[in-house]
């Protein structure tokens, strides 16, 4: 889960062009949206863009992708359980 | 009409009122330095496209230093000029619905259309005036003269941010933008003989 952890922040800073951060500081229970990493809806698109490619993980209805997206934690785990590649 | 301040960015330099800019990079990395140097702490702009980048920077340059930076403002309108407006992201785009690898990337999609460097201008600086883009085969003196202003002919725009800004890839990009104000004390005239005398590229 850790190994998983580490890849999906990169990715995410990879994808949402979050310049000049490292996975060391995105927390992996920290809200992504509001507070946390302040991601707007666009970058949400991005994240259900990831997962399907990245994992083969298709989020169909918002409020799946409201309950997946909670943290990197949260991301990971349903990874974890849902991942076809 | 008066030009109070104008700016020239290209990729291996960057000028204000004819004077350069201190900068070291090249290219693309250009921007960034000037974005670290002026902007500062606009994270959004690592998200933007190469035109709108171009764009935003250029403008810091220009109203940087302005009374009431971020007073939110209608009368103050944004008109830039362009050839190939966002072909640069587009292509990126393009890649991403490439047969074989279809995942359209929504947020390179947003940066498909001409005029959102106008408005990443306008939300950056909290202006509500007129926002235009125009997409011409080149830079006609003539042309932006006349419609910067027949912007100002609504009674509520006295200033604008406006010029050509062009970026067709992260090697070739060139910005020629001014801030031009109705009644300004001091600045150039606002006309094509000046556009002339202060971008050698268009004598």
């Amino acid at each position: 889960m850790e190994e998983l952890i580490k890849n999906l922040k990169l990715q995410i800073i990879e994808a949402l062009n979050l310049e000049g951060m490292t996975p060391d500081q995105i927390d992996d229970n920290a809200p992504l949206f509001g507070d946390g990493l302040g991601l707007d809806s666009i970058d949400v698109l991005e994240l259900i863009v990831l997962m399907e490619k990245n994992y083969g993980i298709r989020l169909t209805s918002p409020a799946e992708g409201k309950q997946v997206f909670q943290s990197v934690a949260v991301m990971a785990d349903y990874i974890a359980k849902n991942r076809k590649k | 009409m008066k030009i109070v301040r104008y700016v020239s960015i290209r990729p291996d330099a960057a000028w204000l009122n004819g004077v350069p800019v201190p900068v070291e990079s090249k290219g693309l990395a250009l921007l960034t330095d000037l974005y670290r140097l002026h902007v500062k702490d606009y994270p959004k702009f690592f998200k933007m496209d190469l035109l709108s980048k171009l764009g935003v920077v250029a403008t810091e340059l220009l109203v940087e230093d302005e009374p009431g930076r971020f007073d939110p403002r209608e009368d103050r309108a944004v008109l830039l000029f362009s050839r190939t407006g966002p072909l640069c992201n587009d292509r990126n785009y393009q890649h991403t619905i490439a047969e074989g690898e279809y995942f359209p990337s929504p947020a390179l999609f947003v940066y498909t259309l001409a005029n959102i460097v106008t408005g990443e201008i306008a939300i950056r600086n909290k202006y509500a005036g007129d926002t235009t883009a125009y997409e011409l085969s080149s830079f006609s003196p003539e042309h932006f003269v006349a419609a910067v202003r027949a912007a100002f002919d609504d009674r509520i725009t006295t200033s604008a941010i406006c010029g050509w800004a062009e970026a067709p890839d992260p090697d070739h990009f060139e910005a020629f933008m001014m801030l031009v104000q109705q009644d300004a004390p001091d600045g150039l005239p606002f006309c094509e003989e000046t556009l002339r005398q202060i971008n050698p590229n268009l004598r």
